[in-house]
């Protein structure tokens, strides 16, 4: 009946035109996590078709809001740990958003993830599974293993398939129990685990060369060598890929970081002291 | 998601449906099925060095017939501001029925002596509830000119659109009077430093000057008008009707229909 | 050119297997309203040694008309009062007007709320990383603004974060964003990150040596943007009416409102 009274009370013309609930949390909500599950929605029957004619450039290229994509990234395990290497290139249409991009996204101190494809999606829901990492911790006083943290991830993203969210990720760790542990997770809920995946535009050329040099056994310097050849490789050839080489190392007790590195001198270093990339010329004649 | 590099990570026709460019189609009237039917045109308003002059024509348009033509367009409110109303006519008398239930709240709940409600208030109010109906893809089809003084006594005027965007400026017009009457009433008035030099008299010139060309070149205004002069004395609303027309201009028309000489 | 572009259906590069129809789906969609529209103009920041300078041009347009002469479009962020005078933050927003001032307004209630529950102004970077959760709530509904945020880190040093509309954020030394961003932005790698300028005589071709990244003095910055802003008025119809800047260094923000050309 008090809701009856309340509803009449006033007109209802007037109490239609309030703000939104999200803006209302803001201000009152005082435990209103930063990183929640509650998001705002175009009032229309299809969310993701609307999303789509908003963001997705290839399609219309003057659509409005133009989503940084393009990448080449890769991750492979050896005896030694697992390798991450990334290039730093974010293009919206032919556009070079970003040639600096920190495309391997530091989710704790022992678990790295990867970005491809939408830079937000990735950087958001990266950050999102090291809350529930953390969370794990808190809960079970151990370190989550690197299948659980991809299953939630990927759990996570099958929710939200078909919405529009586009990324592709690898997520990279080791543990006593599992040893070096590799997965891809992918926006339309895929999870896979294996030895070596590359993803993005680039992939074709990074895994040409990966494949060919790749093995399980090889030492710690031949294989960053490697993660950061096949990223070469991939920025001469795809366009979209470009900028800096990102190179990680993920060890039993946690990453560390081989730099974030210019691909020009590293293309004349290869070519010059190696003789590769003979396509290229040296001589300015 | 899609694998071929061109198209890394975009969304696929296969999951998605193909791609439906018709979401991003630019606002062309007839296109939508919440569209404006009955409209106003043009509401010209500037600043003077005491206040603000507006006007708007009486006319409501039914597409190209002119439908209804004794409909006001300005309204007060408080006794303190105007608001001037291009755009879809149903959607104004929503907005008019809303402004004046929140003028008895607010006398209500103010301190003794009136409203607290400025023209500023006023404006930031109604492109909140504009930016809102937006958001709920349910727009008011209107471009609002709001006039009246500030906090300060000064003379403000601001603009408000169906998005929710605002914007403000010395001159303001909506709809056709942004071609037509801006550059009339720039011309007195470029920044905010001329209007100091611009009196009442001056102003309401100007104004009914601007209502004279938007007559003879916009088929859809007419030549009766509301014209408000708002300072902090209170708000002189008037009707208007445009004298010492001159068409003589239109027998060197030629080329239109069936005239062929 | 076509070759360039990314897009089969420009001719770009295609495929052997057909790409899906492009036509309209059938069924039912009940409204064609397009709720975002472009105001136009430009932002640029640039973060220094000690100071952080936030840039933008005052016109707003739709179409072809300028709606007006003089709309901000860097604001001051978390000051105790409506007037912003102890304010520590600056954001700029291009894109979308309206969205803009409710991404404004926004941040700027959540630094309020933050600095009345802490006694504290929020650090940039807990803000950068706020303005980004923000962002991407409407992930699926997104605000159609460029963001770029402005300040002074923990070390005194100045910040600036970068944004796409749905959140992706980055911490760079300059940024331009908007509708003169591709005109802007090249100019910017080359006078602030010094891209492609090389040591005289160190050098043929490839051998050539890099020449050093030095942070550059705050009158210089100055003069870039205004020099940055002058190109972009010149050949961006977009861009123009008035320059607004605003400088944050530790004794606070200090904001200039210079001409640009009106036509």
């Amino acid at each position: 009946m008090d809701t009856l009274v309340a509803r009449y009370s006033r007109p209802a013309n007037l109490q239609r035109e309030t703000y939104a609930e999200d803006q209302h949390d803001d201000l009152y909500n005082d435990n209103s996590p930063a990183l929640s599950l509650k998001f705002a929605m175009p009032p229309v029957a299809q969310p993701s078709a609307w999303l789509r004619a908003a963001t997705d450039d290839r399609s219309n290229p003057n659509c409005p809001i133009k989503i940084a994509h393009g990448t080449t990234t890769l991750a492979f395990r050896f005896q030694g740990g697992i390798i991450v290497a990334t290039d730093s290139r974010a293009t919206a249409g032919n556009w070079i958003a970003s040639q600096t991009v920190k495309k391997v996204i530091e989710i704790n101190n022992c678990l790295l993830g990867t970005m491809a494809g939408g830079a937000a999606d990735c950087q958001y829901w990266l950050a999102w599974l090291g809350m529930q990492c953390r969370l794990h911790e808190l809960r079970h006083k151990r370190r989550i293993s690197v299948a659980a943290a991809s299953k939630i991830l990927a759990n996570l993203v099958y929710q939200y398939k078909g919405m529009g969210l586009s990324m592709g990720t690898m997520c990279a760790g080791v543990t006593k129990e599992e040893g070096p542990a590799l997965y891809y997770i992918d926006s339309d809920g895929t999870r896979l685990s294996g030895n070596l995946f590359c993803v993005g535009s680039g992939q074709t050329f990074a895994y040409g060369v990966l494949d060919a040099e790749y093995s399980y056994d090889l030492s710690e310097e031949a294989a960053l060598e490697l993660g950061r050849r096949s990223i070469l490789a991939a920025t001469h050839r795809d366009a979209y890929s470009g900028g800096f080489i990102n190179l990680y190392h993920v060890k039993e007790e946690g990453w560390v970081k081989h730099g974030f590195n210019d691909t020009n001198p590293i293309f004349w270093k290869t070519k010059l002291e190696k003789g590769e990339f003979t396509n290229v010329t040296s001589s300015l004649d | 998601m899609d694998h071929r590099p061109q198209a890394w990570g975009r969304p696929r026709d296969d999951v998605y449906g193909a791609y439906d460019a018709s979401y991003m189609n630019t606002n062309l009237p007839n296109q939508h099925t919440q569209s404006p039917i009955v409209t106003g045109t043009s509401v010209v308003a500037m600043k003077f060095k005491d206040g603000v002059v507006m006007a708007a024509d009486n006319l409501a348009s039914y597409g190209s017939l002119a439908r209804f033509t004794d409909v006001k367009r300005l309204r007060t409110f408080a006794d303190t501001s105007v608001i001037g109303f291009g755009g879809d006519v149903s959607d104004m008398q929503y907005l008019d029925r809303h402004l004046t239930e929140l003028g008895i709240d607010e006398a209500y709940q103010s301190d003794v002596g009136g409203h607290n409600l400025n023209a500023r208030n006023l404006h930031k109010y109604l492109s909140k509830l504009l930016y809102h109906r937006r958001s709920k893809f349910d727009p008011l089809w209107n471009h609002l000119l709001v006039a009246g003084m500030d906090e300060d006594d000064k003379p403000f005027l601001a603009a408000a659109d169906l998005l929710g965007t605002t914007f403000t400026s010395p001159s303001l017009s909506t709809g056709f009077g942004s071609m037509l009457a801006q550059p009339i009433m720039r011309k007195y008035v470029p920044d905010e430093a001329s209007v100091e030099n611009i009196t009442k008299e001056k102003a309401v010139e100007v104004i009914k000057e601007c209502m004279k060309v938007l007559f003879y070149r916009d088929a859809r205004s007419m030549d009766k008008y509301s014209l408000a002069i708002v300072t902090k004395d209170g708000v002189e609303l008037s009707e208007n009707k445009l004298e010492n027309q001159s068409w003589a201009f239109a027998d060197r028309i030629k080329g239109y229909g069936t005239q062929t000489v | 050119m076509a070759m360039f572009s990314q897009n089969p259906i420009m001719n770009g590069p295609n495929y052997s297997f057909a790409e899906a129809p492009k036509a309209a789906m059938d069924g039912l969609r009940e409204h064609r309203f397009n709720p975002y529209t472009d105001n136009g103009g430009s932002t640029l920041a640039i973060a220094g040694d000690g100071f952080a300078i936030m840039a933008g041009d005052t016109r707003l347009t739709s179409g072809y008309s300028i709606n007006t002469r003089y709309a901000p479009k860097v604001f001051k962020i978390g000051g105790t009062t409506s007037s912003q005078d102890d304010a520590n933050i600056l954001l700029s927003v291009v894109g979308f007007a309206a969205d803009g001032e409710a991404l404004q307004e926004r941040l700027d209630s959540v630094c309020k709320m933050y600095r009345y529950r802490h006694g504290k102004p929020m650090s940039v970077n807990a803000c950068a990383k706020r303005l980004s959760t923000i962002l991407y709530q409407k992930r699926f509904f997104p605000y159609y603004v460029y963001a770029i945020l402005g300040g002074l880190d923990e070390e005194g040093k100045g910040a600036v974060y970068s944004y796409d509309p749905v959140g992706s954020y980055e911490r760079e030394q300059c940024r331009a964003g908007g509708a003169a961003a591709s005109l802007i932005m090249p100019f910017l790698d080359n006078q602030v990150n010094f891209k492609n300028q090389y040591v005289p005589g160190s050098g043929i071709g490839h051998e050539l040596q890099e020449r050093d990244r030095v942070p550059l003095p705050r009158d210089e910055v100055e003069i870039l943007v205004k020099d940055a802003f002058d190109s972009a008025v010149e050949r961006h119809i977009e861009v123009g009416d008035g320059l607004q800047m605003m400088i944050i260094t530790k004794d606070g923000i200090e904001e200039k409102v210079l001409p640009l050309k009106k036509d």
